[in-house]
């Protein structure tokens, strides 16, 4: 397999490349603007977002925190063992970023579970619907994202892989981004009401 | 394993634990939220430039990104 070199400081090539960035930041741009109406709606109408919040499981939220953090790590191992050309150990990262990713999923039903025994909808509250919304997007980002991991996976392990580093970066900076929405959710949902 | 990828992986655990602590008070007053919203930019920023190799990019996506999350966490702390 050739070790390729990219020069990431030519601003066309981002790590991931340009357009997994520019996709990256139209949904951070998106995601942003969601939480900022949420935040808005949050001072409007402070008692009832105290009252609610107060309803989520923070342990839950920190936890599943750790589970995308954990599997964030293991994706970037998973990169950094592909540059030195071990598909073996890369894979293996690979499907322990899965893993973090299943558990976050895991998790997250449990919490769902819980909302809808209680009887917590979409039409509960304002909150809630902002919760439902914001969370239920970010998860759809995570199972597409959990294809993306084991298609990739399957394809740089298969016999003749023509599995490039862009292929892996790509996919990397989608897991990533799943990260990133969820670093700005988890405050701003579980903490600061 | 790069080490710099397991102080980042400490780093970001310990931050969010720190954060997690510190909102279980039943009254959060300002300085907590600015605590929690700059720790939760802390752990954006590390993951997207030690994780996302975003440190090696060109400065305008250093840049770029750094002034969206920037300009959403001014907006959320200066709303609330």
């Amino acid at each position: 397999m050739e070790t390729l070199k990219i020069n990431y400081k030519n601003i066309y090539y981002p790590p991931g490349g340009i357009l997994m960035w520019i996709i990256i930041f139209l949904e951070l741009i998106t995601f942003g603007m969601a939480i900022v109406a949420f935040v808005y709606y949050g001072s409007e109408q402070a008692e009832l977002f105290h009252q609610s919040r107060l309803r989520l499981n923070t342990t839950f939220g920190a936890i599943n925190t750790v589970f995308l953090l954990t599997s964030g790590f293991c994706m970037a191992n998973a990169v950094q063992e592909f540059k030195g050309n071990n598909t073996a150990k890369s894979s293996l990262y690979f499907k322990l970023t899965m893993l973090g990713g299943l558990l976050f999923l895991i998790l997250k039903s449990l919490e769902y579970y819980h909302k809808i025994e209680s009887g917590i909808s979409l039409e509960t509250n304002i909150f809630f619907t902002f919760y439902w919304l914001l969370t239920g997007f970010h998860l759809i980002h995570v199972l597409i994202g959990l294809v993306i991991l084991a298609w990739t996976n399957y394809g740089m392990t298969k016999k003749n892989s023509d599995t490039q580093i862009e292929d892996v970066e790509a996919c990397a900076a989608f897991w990533h981004m799943c990260d990133l929405i969820w670093l700005l959710l988890f405050p701003v949902l579980y903490l600061i009401f | 394993m790069k080490k710099s990828l397991l102080f980042t992986y400490g780093l970001l655990i310990a931050l969010t634990l720190f954060t997690a602590l510190i909102s279980k008070s039943d009254f959060l007053s300002n300085s907590v939220i600015l605590l929690i919203m700059f720790f939760s930019a802390i752990k954006f920023l590390l993951v997207a430039f030690q994780f996302m190799e975003l440190k090696k990019a060109n400065p305008f996506w250093r840049l770029s990104l750094s002034f969206v999350l920037g300009l959403l966490v001014l907006v959320i702390v200066l709303i609330k």
